[in-house]
């Protein structure tokens, strides 16, 4: 039998689950979201994981390296995040802080490899995310990334945009970041729902003339479109407002 | 004419400037701030990243350098922004996310201290009216009076004048009005004077390449010179592109930039590498070899020396290995203590192994046909790798210039 334990899905009781099962020297089989169905030997245990409370002490013990690489895996998308962690933190509590240049163990390699993968990520989404500034000088801007790292970039644009109100949405968790010149709050869309959204009067303008530096600063002699897709994948263009017209171009 | 034609005036005039980075600052403000590794927004047709507005206050110049767009003899549309109507671009592109800040140059109208003047009128707005955090980059006027040194570097991120070409000679004949000696009196200034409020992210330069006949020895020396004397953070190389016809200048069909490739490989073995120019490029061979990456180029000529054996070997000694990084080399060195390498771990520490194949053995052992380890036979391998890297790039470049 395949013991799958199921959680809700935040890192807290994520972190609960852990504590649990380190604690009590449980080899779990898997452990995924709950909503996950199953096959026909899987054996689905869910537990009251709030009541285990250990979340924060469990912060405390890791320490804040080896807390920033497995949330950031728990950010991605990769089918067994869970399961990769759970063997992170197993190994981290036989190794201790030397786990990191142990690159040959599977679990160590996989954690740092997508926990590099996030945080690229979010950084290039600092470069690429695009705001419109709409009537009330709101400043709204939507993506689609791989993974969940529209709380990185808040805490990124929290700190560069302090002085103005800006919204940010994920189009595929539905997911929106909203700041109100103090701090932000992540909802779910239908929590927070704008059906129209109206661009303030020069917003045109500044559009044209970023299209306009755009396509004067690329040196014709020099055309590499190869090297331009390297580093800025087609995938986001949709987003990027310079881009988003290429597509149709393009195909 | 609208600030739409400016812009596309000015950006087009600005663009052969090849610094666009926008790190090594640290800088909050109520209105942006800097990002210490620097940040990406978006990507050129060219492949270049755009991080900066790049634009010229002016394109309106006293000088007639023969290799610039801008010279004054050229009969071209001249522009010039006001210092307000670059803030509202850089300030509405900045809240947008467009970009990380501004790159600010200027062709030099009237006088040198009159565009400095010019230069710090726009940054000082920004700054103080605006409250603006963000990255700027300005170029300093050669000429200029110390005082307006002083004051523009107070204001901006980083500070930068071109050096343009490598020889006094060189300078001499294609750009008459320009004397070495300011810009190296700017750069002495910004060194000496440089600290946190005083051009933060430090000075940078640029040469063009293949618009003279200096070697890659005259290049890189000045490089050094430059790196050691006046601790610049970058120096940029710029393959020459014909803008002007001039009996002065070489009529290039393609810009030199597998030239410029190297350049930059040797530059980066000079800052990260511990390498020397005179252990890179001499009298007798004052070029790279432009079939084989510097470094490669190198071990090939150190052959004896190896294969090196990772387990044991120093940190130098990893760093001059074809296919190891700086990222690699520290990973090696850190877990090679805690357990033993194979060729597998390398490989999942980022060692680029169809390179470094050849130099190292790992537990003594080599990890192809050692009867192979001989000079012709892993030259022949390495330039084909090479090849088949830039394969694609190269057919393109080619396409477009047979079109």
């Amino acid at each position: 039998m395949n013991n799958v334990y199921i959680y809700d899905g935040s890192f807290i009781n994520l972190l609960n689950l852990l504590y649990y099962l380190l604690k009590n020297n449980i080899r779990p089989t898997n452990i995924k979201k709950k909503g996950y169905l199953g096959s026909l030997f899987d054996y689905l245990i869910e537990l009251d994981l709030r009541k285990i409370n250990k979340s924060d002490a469990l912060i405390k013990k890791l320490g804040k390296t080896v807390i920033h690489h497995i949330y950031y895996v728990y950010l991605s998308e990769e089918e067994n995040k869970e399961i990769i962690i759970y063997y992170y933190l197993l190994n981290y509590f036989k190794y201790g802080p030397n786990l990191n240049k142990m690159r040959n163990l599977k679990c160590v390699s996989e954690t740092l490899r997508i926990s590099k993968k996030v945080g690229n990520e979010a950084h290039k989404m600092k470069g690429f995310i695009r705001f419109k500034e709409l009537k009330n000088n709101i400043l709204y801007a939507s993506f689609a990334p791989d993974n969940n790292v529209l709380e990185i970039v808040s805490l990124h644009f929290k700190k560069r945009l302090a002085n103005e109100y800006w919204l940010i949405k994920d189009e595929k968790r539905k997911i929106i970041s909203i700041y109100d010149k103090k701090d932000f709050y992540i909802l779910n869309e239908e929590m927070f729902n704008i059906s129209e959204y109206i661009l303030s009067d020069n917003e045109l303008e500044m559009v044209n003339l970023w299209q306009t530096f755009y396509n004067t600063i690329g040196i014709k002699e020099r055309k590499n479109p190869r090297c331009q897709m390297n580093f800025m994948p087609k995938k986001y263009w949709p987003y990027i407002i310079e881009m988003s017209g290429e597509n149709e171009k393009s195909c | 004419m609208n600030l739409n034609e400016k812009l596309q005036i000015l950006a087009d005039s600005a663009k052969y400037d090849a610094s666009c980075s926008s790190s090594g600052s640290k800088r909050t403000s109520s209105l942006g701030n800097t990002h210490i590794a620097g940040i990406c927004h978006s990507f050129a047709s060219d492949g270049r990243c755009i991080s900066l507005l790049k634009i010229l206050l002016t394109n309106i110049c006293i000088f007639d350098c023969k290799y610039c767009l801008n010279r004054r003899s050229n009969n071209i549309k001249r522009a010039i922004f006001t210092p307000e109507e670059i803030c509202e671009i850089t300030i509405n592109f900045y809240r947008r996310n467009y970009i990380e800040g501004l790159f600010l140059s200027s062709g030099i109208i009237n006088s040198p201290d009159y565009t400095m003047e010019l230069l710090i009128k726009t940054v000082s707005l920004l700054r103080n009216k605006y409250h603006f955090g963000g990255y700027i980059h300005a170029k300093s006027i050669p000429g200029a009076s110390d005082y307006l040194l002083k004051k523009l570097g107070s204001l901006v991120d980083r500070l930068s004048a071109n050096i343009e070409l490598p020889t006094e000679n060189g300078l001499k004949l294609l750009a008459p009005n320009k004397d070495m000696h300011k810009v190296d009196h700017i750069m002495g200034y910004v060194r000496d004077n440089r600290s946190r409020n005083y051009v933060p992210a430090g000075q940078s330069t640029q040469m063009i390449i293949g618009a003279t006949h200096e070697t890659d020895l005259d290049i890189m020396t000045k490089s050094e010179n430059m790196y050691n004397n006046y601790k610049l953070k970058r120096v940029f190389y710029s393959a020459y592109i014909s803008v002007n016809k001039d009996a002065l200048l070489p009529s290039l069909n393609i810009p030199p930039l597998k030239r410029e490739n190297r350049l930059y490989q040797a530059d980066w073995l000079l800052r990260y590498y511990n390498f020397k120019v005179s252990d890179l490029l001499d009298q007798d061979s004052p070029n790279f070899n432009i079939l084989v990456d510097p470094k490669v180029s190198w071990s090939l000529k150190h052959l004896d020396e190896y294969p090196k054996e990772v387990t044991t070997c120093s940190y130098n000694e990893l760093l001059k290995v074809p296919g190891i990084g700086i990222t690699s080399a520290k990973r090696i060195i850190k877990s090679r203590s805690h357990f033993q390498l194979t060729f597998a771990d390398l490989k999942k520490m980022g060692v680029v192994l169809k390179r470094a194949n050849y130099f190292i053995t790992c537990n003594g052992k080599y990890n192809i046909n050692s009867e192979l380890f001989n000079k012709k036979f892993i030259e022949a391998n390495l330039v084909l790798e090479d090849r088949k890297e830039n394969a694609e790039e190269n057919m393109h470049q080619l396409r477009l210039f047979h079109e």
